[in-house]
C-alpha cells in the first residue's frame, strides 16, 4: 500500500507538474464548453438542456484521450531504465502498475470535476434533473477508468510510447465502436450481444439516459480489473526475459 | 556478503552465464572483470534480484535472492550501467522517492546526508535534467546507498564519464569499502587493479580467473611490454631488437614496435642497442596491460 501510494503521488507529481497536463487540460476544457455553450443557446428556444451532455461527449473524446494520458506511464520506465529500479526496490509488481493506473485516473477525475462548473451554471438557469446528471458522472467516471486501465496495459507491452498510444487507440476504438459489425449479419439478438460487449453499450443505454445498472457497473470494474491484472503480468515477465 | 553458487542463467538457448561461482565478503571490494558480453550485467542483475536464475544458488547478505527477494533487495544498492533517472524531478526528491521506496528509517535526514556525501545538496533544488554526466553518476550513486545498503552493485559506474570524475568516483567506492560489501564491473584492467581487493574475470559466461589482483598480476604478468620507437629504417631496428635475447615478442605498433619481455632487462638491452648502433632513441615507456592481453594469456 506504501509503495502504491508513493508511485501515484510521484506519478499525479508529473502529470501536474509538466506543461503537457495543463495543454491537455485546457484543449478537454474548451471542447466541453464550446459543446456546453451550443446546448446552452439551443435550450433559450427549443428544448431544456441535456443532463448527460458533457459525459456522452466524454465517452467518444476519452477514445483518444486515454491513450495520451497512459501512454507514458509504463513504457518511460521502461526507456529510461527506471523500471529496473523499480523491479529491484522492496515492492511488489502490483504496486507499481496500480499506482501509476490510479494516477491517471486521478488526474482525469481533477479534469472531470473541473466540467462541473458547466452543471453549475445549468443548475442556477435551469431545472435539469440532477441525479441524471450525477449518474452519467458515474457512469463517465467508469468508463474513463477503464479505458485509462487499457490504455496502461499498452503502455506495459513496449518502451515506445507511440506505439503504445497506437495500441490502445485501436483496442479502444474496437471497443467502442465493435458492434458495427453487426449492421452486416442482421441478426438482432448478436447485435444485441455485441452491443453488449462494447463500451458505448453500457454507457449510451444506461448512464447517458438516466438509468443506473448494476451490471454496466460490474462491466466496467471488470475491465479495469482485467487490464490491470493483465499489466502486472507482463511487468513481471520483464524479469523471465 | 555476496555467494554465488554454479550459477547458470540462460536466455533461450543463449547461455549468458555459465556455471560460476564466487563470492565476496564484508569491507571487500570485489571486481567483476570482463569484456562486453561476457555476462557480468546479467550476473548483477541476478544478485540485485531483477532476473531469476535458470540454475544455482545465490544468496546476497545471507537471504536467498528467489526466495527472500524483498530482504535481499531491501539490503542491496545497485546502479545500473546506464544511470536510470527521472530528468523532470528534483535532485532532492528523486533521492527521496527512492529512500521512501526502499523504507529507509528516516528518510528525509537520510536523503540530505547522502546528497551532502556526494556533493549534490547545493544542487538539491535543480532538476535532474540539467545535470552533467559526472553529477548524474553521483546521482545514481547517492540513490543506490541512500538506503544504507550493507551491499552495493555498481554496473560499469566509470563509463562515459571524464577522467577528473572517473577519479571522484573511484575515490567514493573505495571510502565505501568499510562498511560494505561491494561489487563492481569494469572492463578496464588499471581501474580494478586500484580500487579492488579481488577480482573476478569473466568471459563468455565462465570465470577464466580469480584472486588477488597480485596474484593476477603475477599470473598474467609474464614481463613487461614496452613501446619503443628509434629513429632509422624499420626492417633493420625490428631485426635488432629480436635479435635481443631479452626481448621474447616484437609486434609493429604506430610508428614504432611494441616489445616484451623479463623485466627491468628490457629497458637495459633497448639502450644498450641504441648506444651501441649510434641510434636515436624517440620514444620508450611501458605499455598498459590491456584486458584483451590478459585474455589472450588467460585463455591460451
Amino acid at each position: 500500500m506504501q509503495a502504491t501510494w508513493l508511485v501515484f503521488r510521484r506519478e499525479i507529481g508529473q502529470y501536474l507538474g509538466s506543461p503537457l497536463a495543463y495543454v491537455m487540460g485546457a484543449a478537454f476544457l474548451l471542447l466541453t464548453g464550446i459543446t456546453f455553450n451550443n446546448d446552452l443557446t439551443l435550450s433559450i428556444g427549443y428544448k431544456p438542456l441535456a443532463p448527460a451532455l458533457i459525459p456522452t461527449l466524454l465517452a467518444s473524446i476519452l477514445i483518444l484521450f486515454a491513450p495520451l494520458l497512459t501512454m507514458r506511464l509504463l513504457a518511460e520506465e521502461q526507456r529510461e531504465g527506471t523500471l529496473e529500479l523499480l523491479l529491484t526496490a522492496p515492492i511488489s509488481d502490483s504496486s507499481i502498475v496500480v499506482g501509476k493506473f490510479l494516477s491517471a485516473w486521478a488526474y482525469f477525475t481533477i479534469l472531470l470535476a473541473l466540467t462541473l462548473v458547466y452543471q453549475v451554471i445549468a443548475v442556477s438557469i435551469s431545472f435539469p434533473d440532477i441525479s441524471h446528471m450525477l449518474g452519467s458522472y458515474l457512469g463517465i467516471w467508469l468508463y474513463a477508468g477503464a479505458a485509462l486501465a487499457i490504455g496502461t496495459l499498452f503502455s506495459s507491452t513496449t518502451e515506445n510510447q507511440i506505439l503504445a498510444a497506437f495500441l490502445s487507440l485501436v483496442t479502444l476504438i474496437v471497443l467502442y465502436f465493435g458492434d458495427a459489425i453487426s449492421q452486416i449479419v442482421s441478426n438482432t439478438q448478436l447485435a444485441d450481444i455485441l452491443f453488449n460487449l462494447t463500451l458505448r453499450g453500457h454507457f449510451m443505454a444506461s448512464f447517458a439516459i438516466g438509468v443506473l445498472r448494476a451490471e454496466d457497473i460490474v462491466y466496467y470494474a471488470g475491465i479495469i480489473v482485467i487490464a490491470i491484472f493483465i499489466a502486472i503480468q507482463i511487468v513481471s515477465s520483464r524479469r523471465w526475459r | 556478503m555476496i555467494e554465488v553458487k554454479n550459477l547458470v542463467k540462460k536466455y533461450g538457448n543463449f547461455t549468458a552465464v555459465d556455471n560460476i561461482s564466487f563470492d565476496a565478503h564484508p569491507g571487500e571490494i570485489v571486481g567483476l572483470l570482463g569484456p562486453n558480453g561476457a555476462g557480468k550485467t546479467t550476473t548483477m542483475r541476478i544478485l540485485t534480484g531483477y532476473m531469476p536464475v535458470t540454475s544455482g544458488e545465490v544468496k546476497v547478505a545471507g537471504y536467498d535472492v528467489i526466495e527472500d527477494s524483498m530482504e535481499v533487495r531491501q539490503r542491496v544498492g545497485y546502479m545500473p550501467e546506464q544511470v536510470p533517472l527521472y530528468p523532470d524531478m528534483t535532485v532532492e526528491a528523486f533521492v527521496l522517492y527512492w529512500a521512501r521506496l526502499r523504507q529507509t528509517e528516516k528518510p528525509k535526514q537520510r536523503t540530505q546526508d547522502v546528497l551532502e556525501q556526494f556533493g549534490l545538496l547545493d544542487r538539491r533544488k535543480k532538476l535532474v535534467r540539467s545535470l552533467s554526466k559526472g553529477l548524474r553518476q553521483r546521482l545514481g550513486l547517492a540513490q543506490a546507498l541512500v538506503h544504507s545498503p550493507s551491499v552495493i552493485i555498481l554496473d560499469e559506474p566509470t563509463i562515459g564519464i571524464d577522467p577528473k570524475q572517473v577519479v571522484e568516483v573511484r575515490e567514493v567506492v573505495r571510502s565505501l569499502r568499510e562498511n560494505h560489501t561491494i561489487l563492481f564491473s569494469s572492463h578496464i584492467l588499471s581501474e580494478v587493479e586500484q580500487i579492488c581487493d579481488r577480482v573476478v574475470i569473466i568471459n563468455n559466461g565462465k570465470i577464466v580467473a580469480e584472486g588477488t589482483t597480485d596474484i593476477l598480476g603475477e599470473q598474467t604478468h609474464s614481463g613487461l611490454a614496452l613501446y619503443v620507437h628509434i629513429d632509422g629504417e624499420k626492417a633493420h631496428i625490428e631485426q635488432l631488437l629480436h635479435d635481443l635475447p631479452a626481448v621474447t615478442d616484437i609486434q609493429l605498433h604506430e610508428s614504432g614496435f611494441i616489445i616484451r619481455g623479463h623485466d627491468e632487462e628490457l629497458r637495459h638491452a633497448v639502450m644498450q642497442v641504441v648506444a651501441d648502433h649510434r641510434l636515436e632513441l624517440l620514444e620508450m615507456r611501458p605499455v598498459d596491460r590491456r584486458l584483451e592481453d590478459i585474455f589472450i594469456k588467460l585463455v591460451n
